[in-house]
């Protein structure tokens, strides 16, 4: 039957593809050269409950570093620290790189000459969602092609010292309060009324 | 199935989603048409409609329709609203997956207990207050999604909101006000069919709706909660134009006290007892657990799966998303019609094999979604599902009506909140925990829907068999007169309270297949005049 051959043919062009894809080898974050970069984020106006607004960040190039020749640019991320990972499966660290969801946030990026090497120092002014947890700052050194050949981060290898915490924005606003209790009021009033109304014009049909 | 209206189990007959494809009117002579009412349909002496004319919005039949299946597609819009835009709602409030998951069974369990209530109302009330009360009401509690701050208020509301999908209740109770009982079967059918659409129009819409708004100026973190207000104000639009639109009767807005001369004719305790020491009514509350379930666990997980897995964008996984809901338009008929399609062959064998085919193959589909590890096969992998899932909704209810003819109403309410309690329970167990990531769970879903759906073999009935055994040769027990009478004891036989199923065990004998067809017109079926 003609649904049959659809069913087939798709299926067959399904597995090409499937099998065109797994032609590319995966990069992975543990081939990269660590510790190529030296960053440090200092974040401005710590305080409980009151939020971080800026970050001071500097990267340098690190005199250990080895890959520097194939340094194309330099990309500054934010990530996630393993606290605000947990129970998330959303911004798991992986080893693949295409699949690693820690660093989802871009800070900023910059094109790479070795005249850079002594690094940059900038502000950065936190994204208004970015959501709540825990953060350190990597930076990538990219080559050529656009892939990631050496890091650098403002933390330990086991994330656990220079971390900082972000309060989000919580997305209300005193408006949307507002309007949303009027349009509330409007459709519980409306329907008494309705109903009220249609009671009454019933009985005045049957007094008469 | 002439009942009037009252009738214990009146208000959900026509839930079932079969034979409709070619029972768009009804020529039989059983119903003779009334010629003096000035309608624009055909209708019986009843002033009910004898014709389905899909693309009118005459008053009062057909306006009723539009009015009722757009309500209760609202209604699936608001439940679902959230789960598309969930990547956005995580980060702000900061959710956990356990949070999520949680959400999204809170949003399905609500409505177990509003259908339950919903019937009471619509017999008290009439359906269209019924329908224009739960949507104008609920829809402060969409609203309310633009104070939530934590998991918490999250769950909460989620659970709040998913109280209005006993709109179902109001919608297939008011076809059957409307709407002659031989065709009420295609009617409903596409009215639940349409409405569950919602699902899957509400994937499309919010993501959009999001970008919109953020395109205004917004940050995310508020986009997501003024997109919240379209299905809020489409709660409200929908109310008024019910209330100012609708009519309880085709006659009018006469109260329905006023016609409603007698109580219902059978004890609710009577029936209540057929439909629970019925062991078919339990095998078709899994089963729908595992056809529905995993429609409702689907629409509330498969946009952040695709957002996740394969990195698409927002709006990209709300598209693919919603194919899956939107194949409701057709896919859930045509399980009714494919199970109508095997019972003219092989009678209610057929019937049961169809289902088992039908949703085994969906489970072994949702299976291969879980494993797609690419986005082409994956989404291929989705449509079938779908297909195979909401088909299995239809040919479920197309045996639905054989279990009992007294407890039909419960058996059909308890076989729809079967639904959302087997959704409730996937998501609990596969998408709300760590252990399993969301690929894994809804694999162990596809595996759980296949060997759940293993109880069909277990459905025997003495007059017509089941899917392993042929029907008893036994010549008292072996009829459909005695399965059917068996529900009612010697005093109300003496009554004659029992007419109507004798009538009924006439005409399903054509569930005996081909070999058996005696030419009586099967319940509910039209004579094929195509």
């Amino acid at each position: 039957m003609a649904i049959h051959k659809i069913l087939f043919a798709s299926l067959l062009i399904c597995l090409l593809i499937q099998s065109s894809h797994a032609a590319t080898k995966e990069r992975l974050f543990s081939d990269l050269e660590k510790s190529a970069l030296e960053d440090t984020a200092t974040p401005s106006r710590v305080g409980e409950g009151v939020g971080v607004d800026k970050l001071s960040i500097t990267w340098k190039v690190s005199s250990t570093a080895t890959k520097e020749p194939e340094f194309k640019a330099i990309k500054v991320k934010l990530c996630y620290a393993p606290a605000s990972q947990v129970d998330r499966p959303w911004r798991k660290t992986e080893n693949e790189l295409f699949k690693d969801k820690s660093c989802p946030h871009k800070i900023s990026s910059w094109s790479y000459d070795p005249a850079m090497k002594a690094g940059q120092s900038f502000d950065y002014t936190l994204e208004r969602d970015i959501p709540t947890g825990t953060y350190f700052v990597r930076a990538y050194a990219v080559d050529t092609k656009d892939h990631e050949v050496a890091f650098g981060q403002s933390t330990n290898e086991d994330k656990t010292t220079n971390i900082f915490s972000v309060q989000a924005i919580s997305g209300r606003h005193k408006s949307l309060d507002i309007a949303s209790v009027c349009f509330s009021v409007f459709s519980v009033v409306a329907l008494l009324v309705f109903f009220v109304n249609e009671k009454r014009k019933a009985k005045i049909e049957q007094s008469k | 199935m002439g009942d009037s209206t009252g009738e214990p189990g009146s208000s959900m007959h026509g839930v079932t989603g079969r034979e409709q494809t070619f029972a768009f009117s009804v020529a039989s002579p059983i119903v003779p048409t009334d010629k003096t009412a000035k309608f624009d349909l055909p209708v019986d002496s009843e002033h009910k409609a004898t014709v389905f004319k899909l693309f009118s919005f005459a008053k009062p039949h057909m306006r009723t329709f539009h009015l009722s299946w757009i309500s209760f597609s609202t209604c699936f819009v608001s439940t679902f609203a959230a789960a598309p835009l969930v990547p956005i709602i995580r980060e702000n409030l900061n959710l956990t997956k356990q949070d999520i998951g949680n959400a999204g069974v809170a949003s399905v369990s609500g409505s177990i207990f509003s259908r339950l209530v919903m019937g009471a109302v619509c017999d008290l009330l009439g359906p269209r207050y019924g329908c224009a009360f739960l949507v104008m009401l609920s829809a402060p509690t969409v609203f309310s999604m633009s104070f939530v701050h934590d998991a918490g208020g999250f769950i909460t509301v989620r659970f709040m909101i998913g109280f209005c999908l006993a709109t179902f209740v109001s919608c297939q109770y008011w076809m059957s006000t409307m709407f002659n009982s031989q065709i009420i079967g295609l009617v409903n059918g596409t009215a639940a069919g349409w409405g569950n659409m919602g699902g899957g129009i509400t994937q499309l819409l919010m993501p959009i709706v999001y970008e919109i708004i953020r395109r205004c100026g917004a940050t995310a973190f508020t986009a997501w909660r003024i997109a919240f207000f379209v299905p809020g104000w489409l709660h409200i639009i929908m109310g008024v134009l019910v209330l100012n639109l609708g009519q309880d009767l085709p006659d009018g807005n006469r109260s329905a006290l006023e016609k409603k001369g007698e109580v219902a004719k059978d004890k609710f305790g009577k029936i209540m007892w057929y439909a629970v020491t019925n062991y078919r009514t339990w095998i078709f509350v899994l089963l729908y657990g595992y056809s529905m379930g995993v429609e409702l666990s689907t629409d509330n997980v498969i946009a952040e799966y695709f957002f996740d897995r394969f990195h698409l964008k927002l709006h990209t996984a709300g598209i693919i998303a919603a194919c899956f809901g939107m194949a409701n338009f057709f896919a859930r008929p045509a399980g009714g019609y494919a199970s109508d399609l095997a019972a003219r062959y092989f009678g209610m064998r057929g019937r049961l094999w169809a289902l088992w085919i039908i949703q085994t193959l969906g489970g072994l589909f949702c299976v291969w979604l879980g494993r797609a590890n690419t986005l082409v096969t994956a989404v291929v992998a989705m449509i079938l599902f779908s297909l195979g899932a909401q088909a299995a909704c239809g040919a479920t209810f197309a045996i639905v009506p054989f279990v009992s003819r007294r407890a039909l109403g419960i058996i059909s309410g308890l076989t729809g909140a079967g639904g959302n309690f087997g959704s409730g329970l996937t998501q609990l167990i596969f998408f709300s925990t760590s252990r399993f990531t969301t690929e894994q769970g809804i694999t162990w879903m596809g595996v759980m829907i296949v060997a759940c759906t293993l109880p069909v073999t277990l459905i025997h009935f003495p007059q017509w068999g089941s899917m392993f055994l042929p029907p008893s040769k036994d010549p008292v027990k072996g009829t459909e007169e005695h399965y059917y009478a068996s529900e009612w004891n010697e005093q109300e036989k003496e009554k004659n309270m029992h007419q109507g199923s004798l009538r009924f065990a006439e005409n399903a004998k054509s569930e005996g297949g081909r070999r058996v067809r005696s030419g009586a017109t099967p319940p509910g079926n039209t004579p094929n005049n195509v």
